[in-house]
């Protein structure tokens, strides 16, 4: 530890890292049990399986000094307890005050802090206390489970988990690093065999050499898919927490929701995880705020009181698919249409796709009204630029009466990104594959000037095409027209890239760029080449919207 | 967080080791400083050797778009981006012509490598403390603004260069 650092930070990081996921579960299995309650399920399989996980939090909390975290999960426990002998006090009172402390868990883990303020959870541990207090046969439950908890050891997910080591996700972006270092060793490897073999010509040492080298390849790159590996967490480490957040969102709106949620264990890089959960929730809140129906609307249009919302997750072909659907009232077109009409914009002419695409586009949310929850957060615009970012596509479809889904597109990791490399007045830089639709030679006539702007025709549609020298601030401009254009997309954007060179695919380490180099509009970072030289890899994102600003 | 709070960081981390390094040299019967020191056209410059964490020769800096402007670029230092300083514009000297004299002193400020692109890298020179006087004000150039001192000693003049002046960024 460093001189200066605080010496609990590890630890409650560590605490943290440990309770937060099993309080985040017990949430979900009180939002779950709420749902079973109220159906005449008894649960018990839920009681029963958040019994260790609370045990594990009081436990951890205690150890850390953090009385209030100790406290409810206590409360909780013996609430739990009791709830699993009388099946009769099993209800929508019983499932409130259990969603409540549930919450409150979350809440107190997530911000732990010895000095935090223990209001709200003496308060949490009074209610239960009256209400077991009231509930008949409660008094006996503390003294029977005391004996049985020493005879048990620790339960939960802790006991399984010989196998698992935790480590600090930095020392797997020090690895990548060093992974990517050999990467380029190996194409300077390889450039030095192309070298001698123009020189000597072919011989048996070379053969060996070639051999060699292939070998020192096939290893790099189960290196890479096994390193790869170990940055994957499956995208039900933040689905965890969505359950609770739109039963919240629900509530506070006053519609019936149930969440379905499929696909958890399929598995995403951490980086892109993390970027992913804020725009996941505003779609959520979203669909339960604005795309379901309110529950006589729904009995009125012929569909089950209770809306339902579905969030999947697929692997599809070597990307993340992600999908939010809901059963509820469809965009509302009219007023999509009249808010663009109102922003200036002519949607005469515009389709279905046209219309439901806008929904994206700064200022035209059609919702009328500020809610507490998908009020709070991004708009879908801001939403749809987190996952552009993120090298991923977002869609949307609609139909009216029957519902809405929105599509999300995902790369399984930013962390190595195949990319197109291309070269521009001797500068090389790196196009991101997922962001490339096409490269095209440009015959001099397909390109036409209007405005002081190349247009071509492309697939059916004129597009921009920017010189590279231009967009890139290339020192020595040739001035030439330059022979290949590259198609570059995000979302629906599009725009072609006149370049000197194509020199190929290659799969790039990404790293970031210096602080000192400030925030350069046009990059999003840079990667190391075969021959040891830096390129800059390019922000399409940000290219693309500065070509939409511009025009 | 904002960009310049993280360039100015270390930075102000720089600042506060420089009286530090005075206070130690001033124990001893000669209190000596020890600078690498550099040409940039025909001036030599000089920084304290405890900032330096390597000199390395110039092997390609790759521009990149829409940097300040007294970034040169980045290069390759052994797998990991090193950013370089142009600091001879930063000075208000014309831009750097690269030759195989040119080097790249690594500096170190608070774990956070930067490189400046020199002209030309002398060897390490002890100086006494005492030859150091304030930058003359006679001499009222934009340098002046980034010398904590100048040194005369052995018939040599060493501007020494407030680094954390010239590495902030505007």
């Amino acid at each position: 530890m460093k001189p200066g650092e605080n010496p609990f930070g590890d630890l409650l990081q560590d605490y943290i890292v440990e309770c937060l996921p099993l309080a985040e579960q017990v949430g979900d299995a009180f939002v779950e049990l709420e749902r079973r309650w109220r159906d005449g399920e008894p649960g018990e399989d839920l009681l029963a399986s958040v019994k260790g996980r609370l045990h594990t939090i009081k436990g951890n909390s205690g150890m850390m000094g953090l009385t209030p975290a100790r406290d409810v999960a206590h409360a909780l426990e013996d609430a739990c307890g009791f709830l699993g002998r009388a099946p009769e006090s099993r209800g929508e009172g019983a499932a409130a005050l259990l969603v409540a402390g549930g919450g409150l868990l979350v809440d107190l883990i997530g911000t732990a802090s010895p000095d935090a303020d223990g209001g709200p959870a003496s308060d949490f541990v009074e209610r239960v206390r009256k209400y077991l207090g009231l509930a008949p046969g409660a008094a006996a439950e503390s003294d029977r489970r005391q004996g049985e908890r020493r005879s048990r050891p620790r339960a939960g997910d802790g006991g399984a988990a010989s196998n698992v080591v935790r480590i600090d996700f930095r020392r797997l972006d020090a690895l990548l690093e060093v992974l990517g270092e050999g990467l380029i060793q190996h194409s300077a490897l390889v450039d030095v065999y192309r070298r001698l073999m123009r020189r000597m010509g072919a011989c048996e040492e070379l053969g060996e050499l070639d051999q060699a080298v292939l070998s020192l390849q096939k290893t790099l790159t189960r290196l890479e898919s096994t390193l790869m590996e170990t940055r994957l967490l499956p995208v039900s480490t933040v689905f965890g927490r969505f359950p609770r957040m739109v039963r919240d969102v629900a509530h506070a709106e006053g519609k019936k929701v149930r969440l379905e949620v499929t696909g958890g264990d399929t598995s995403l890089d951490k980086a892109v995880l993390d970027r992913l959960s804020e725009p996941l929730l505003h779609l959520l809140s979203n669909a339960v705020a604005h795309g379901l129906e309110l529950p006589e609307d729904r009995v009125k249009a012929g569909k089950p009181p209770e809306g339902l919302l579905r969030l999947q997750a697929a692997a599809v072909s070597g990307r993340v698919a992600i999908r939010v659907s809901d059963d509820g009232r469809g965009l509302d077109e009219a007023a999509i249409r009249a808010k663009a009409e109102a922003l200036g914009m002519d949607t005469r002419a515009a389709d279905t796709a046209q219309l439901h695409g806008l929904v994206f586009v700064a200022g035209l949310s059609t919702a009328d009204r500020v809610t507490t929850l998908s009020g709070r957060g991004m708009g879908l615009d801001v939403a749809a630029d987190v996952i552009h970012a993120l090298g991923g596509t977002i869609e949307v479809e609609s139909r009216p009466g029957k519902g809405t889904a929105f599509t999300l597109s995902l790369p399984v990791t930013l962390a190595i990104v195949r990319s197109l490399i291309v070269e521009v007045d001797r500068e090389r830089f790196a196009v991101p594959l997922s962001h490339v639709a096409e490269t095209v030679r440009a015959e001099p006539e397909a390109i036409r000037q209007i405005n002081n702007q190349g247009v071509t025709q492309w697939r059916g549609d004129l597009i921009h095409v920017a010189d590279a020298g231009a967009v890139l601030g290339t020192r020595e401009p040739s001035g030439a027209q330059r022979p290949f254009y590259v198609v570059m997309t995000a979302g629906a954007k599009r725009r072609g890239l006149l370049v000197d060179r194509l020199i190929g695919h290659q799969d790039i380490v990404v790293k970031g760029l210096d602080p000192a180099l400030g925030r350069p509009a046009v990059v999003s970072g840079t990667t190391i080449l075969g021959d040891g030289q830096v390129a800059c890899i390019l922000d399409v994102v940000r290219i693309l919207d500065g070509a939409a600003h511009a025009n | 967080m904002p960009t310049d709070e993280r360039m100015v960081d270390p930075l102000l981390g720089f600042a506060d080791a420089l009286p530090a390094a005075a206070a130690a040299d001033a124990r001893g019967p000669a209190p000596m400083l020890h600078l690498l020191t550099f040409a940039l056209d025909r001036e030599e410059f000089g920084i304290p050797v405890t900032q330096v964490r390597e000199v390395i020769r110039v092997n390609g800096i790759t521009r990149v778009p829409q940097v300040p402007a007294h970034v040169r670029g980045v290069t390759n230092l052994r797998g990991r981006i090193l950013a370089i300083v142009e600091i001879r514009t930063r000075l208000g000297l014309t831009e750097a012509v690269v030759t195989p004299a040119s080097r790249i002193v690594v500096v170190e400020v608070r774990g956070r490598a930067l490189g400046l692109l020199v002209d030309r890298v002398s060897q390490v020179t002890k100086v006494p403390a005492e030859s150091v006087a304030p930058p003359p004000e006679e001499v009222v150039t934009a340098e002046t603004d980034f010398l904590t001192g100048v040194a005369r000693w052995d018939s040599r003049l060493i501007m020494l260069l407030d680094l954390d002046k010239v590495l902030l960024v505007n």
